[in-house]
């Protein structure tokens, strides 16, 4: 008797499986239950973004940002209408400011519990997903009597935002911070504490730092991993630098530095600090102006380029446009934030489990919409 | 062979009686109790409280409503529409002709022949409705509700008939219109 030839197996996962958070196929190669290589296959949600910006004007890319990542689509407007006004050179009103990053911080709370949630669903927690769902509900509802969408909103415009706050936003906004705040620590206690959790997401999927830095890992994935790197305090953009807010990173509390359940730590602790942000710029905000103030009679930007990245709930989203002069932008490039964080799964999932790389696949917390665009 | 047939009469009269108790219930069955023929009838909207009267909210996105006879023909909203689902055909009519005014008095100068909406392609960016001069597109419902009651549902049979329509002038009217001749000029 020789020994018995052990083959490799081929498995697909998706292009159709809930946990895949979209449309993406993962060719598994596995040595029994061990995965030896995983090759993502993405392109299946391609939507020709940057070829639609070469023949529409400025202002109607922006529906097209927020389609991009339909989780947190006021960030990804938020990133462009910023890059045009820096190539602009349009100053714009300081209750714009204030609206836009009470808006931005209230999609990443938005984004970060759906994430949490699916997240917990992947390792078979279903019932903080409907609790986190249930508060997503009612930062949607903000969304949707200020600017009546509540996934996709072109909210942001270049040099403003389409409309003021509502009447009532602020009494319902310190209601809804009032109660969030207790919620999360409910949400700690059901999920983050929970002893079968911390054994499926703990010391599984480590990515040290160096691989996150070489992969071009950026936002709470590379925070997970312990290196403090926020744009929002880096490289202040927006009015960013005027609040006080800390940048969570992942200490290993549970296992290691860089495990699953670091990277979602710190997404749960993120929540936090946007509740600080909010609350702050709740404060501050100018009572009166005008939101259509700055808006330009034109959006035509003189001829130059410009690369302009913010901090968006999945990380360094960035934004390259080439201006020749005309309402048309002669190209429009998008960095993706989630896409970096995709590329990273063959390295960090190879050698785990099967049953481990759905639950890697969700820390990362990427959507599709964004990677493929 | 006695056994064979006594099972295919056995089998056909169990069928039958289970058909005749399909029938019984046919008829019993109370008004109600049945599908809803849905685009016809349908379920009340269920009541949705979030604190805030709809009334109140800023914008809503439903269904995209023309006022057609405010309309002046400026295409800016066909302009406007990054997936250009709006096609608007204006025609040049005979100097003379009164085409009326809009509700915020402007005269209009073109007779719109087409003004087609296609639903099944709009994505509800609401753009179209800043740029217009008149107020005369916007989305149903909401702040709106007095112009134009809440329509988000709008299910049809066919695809074809989510293109609306709401250019209101007939064949005739445009023939009329665009081939008077000038006749009145020398009544005045
Ligand atoms: S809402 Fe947007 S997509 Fe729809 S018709 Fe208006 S501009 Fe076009
Ligand atoms: S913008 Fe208004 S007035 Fe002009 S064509 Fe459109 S609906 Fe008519």
């Amino acid at each position: 008797m020789g020994l018995v030839h052990a083959e490799e197996m081929t498995l697909n996962i998706g292009p159709q499986h809930p946990s895949t958070h979209g449309v993406l196929r993962l060719k598994v190669k596995t040595d029994g239950e061990i995965i030896s290589e995983i090759t993502p296959v993405i392109g299946y949600l391609h939507r020709c973004f940057e070829k639609h910006c070469e023949n529409l004007s400025y202002e109607q890319v922006i529906p097209f940002t927020d389609r991009c990542d339909y989780i947190a689509a006021m960030n990804n407007s938020f990133g462009y209408v910023l890059a045009v006004e820096k190539l602009m050179d349009i100053q714009v009103p300081e209750r714009v400011e204030y609206i836009r990053v009470i808006m931005a911080e209230y999609n990443r709370i938005a984004s970060h519990l759906l994430a949490l949630g699916t997240f917990g669903l992947d390792v078979g927690a279903y019932t903080p997903f409907l609790y986190m769902f249930r508060d997503r509900e009612r930062i949607l509802d903000l969304f949707e009597i200020t600017c009546g969408a509540r996934l996709l909103y072109n909210y942001m415009w270049v040099g403003g935002v389409s409309h003021d706050l509502p009447l009532g936003f602020m009494e319902a906004s310190y209601r809804f911070l009032d109660e969030f705040e207790k919620n999360i620590n409910e949400y700690h206690n059901i999920l983050s504490y929970n002893k079968i959790f911390i054994e499926r997401s703990a010391d599984v999927g480590i990515m040290p730092k160096d691989v996150a830095i070489d992969y071009g890992v950026t936002g709470p994935n590379l925070r997970g991993s312990g290196v403090k790197w926020d744009l929002r305090k880096d490289e202040p953009y927006s009015i960013y630098n005027r609040f006080k807010f800390d940048v969570p990173v992942g200490t290993g509390i549970m296992g290691s530095v860089g495990d699953c359940w670091d990277r979602y730590w710190v997404r749960a602790e993120e929540m936090q600090e946007s509740i600080k942000i909010i609350r702050q710029a709740l404060d501050k905000i100018p009572r009166e102006g005008n939101v259509h103030e700055a808006l330009p009679k034109k959006v035509r930007p003189p001829k130059g380029s410009i690369y302009f990245r913010t901090e968006s709930p999945r990380g360094d989203l960035g934004y390259y446009i080439i201006s020749d002069g005309t309402p048309t932008p002669l190209r429009v490039k998008m960095r993706s934030p989630a896409f970096t964080a995709l590329s990273a799964l063959s390295e960090i999932a190879t050698g785990w489990m099967l049953s481990d790389v759905l639950v890697i696949l969700g820390s990362l917390d990427i959507v599709l919409g964004e990677i493929d665009r | 062979m006695k056994n064979y047939f006594q099972n295919i009469w056995q089998s056909i009269t169990t069928l039958l009686i289970g058909l005749g108790i399909t029938i019984k219930h046919m008829f019993k069955a109370r008004k109600g109790n049945v599908t809803l023929q849905y685009p016809e009838e349908k379920w009340p909207r269920p009541e949705r409280n979030i604190g805030f009267d709809p009334k109140n909210y800023n914008i809503i996105r439903s269904k995209l409503h023309v006022d057609i006879d405010d309309c002046i023909g400026c295409r800016k909203c066909e302009r406007a529409c990054p997936v250009g689902c709006i096609k608007i055909d204006a025609l040049k009519v005979p100097k003379e002709t009164d085409l009326g005014l809009t509700s915020s008095g402007t005269t209009k100068r073109l007779l719109i022949s087409r003004f087609d909406i296609d639903m099944t392609e709009c994505m509800f960016c609401n753009l179209c409705t800043y740029p217009c001069p008149e107020d005369c597109i916007f989305m149903t419902g909401g702040p709106n509700s007095e112009k134009q009651p809440l329509d988000y549902e709008y299910s049809q049979y066919d695809r074809s008939r989510l293109i609306f329509k709401f250019a209101n002038v007939t064949k005739n009217d445009i023939r009329r219109i665009t081939t008077a001749p000038p006749v009145q000029q020398e009544i005045l």
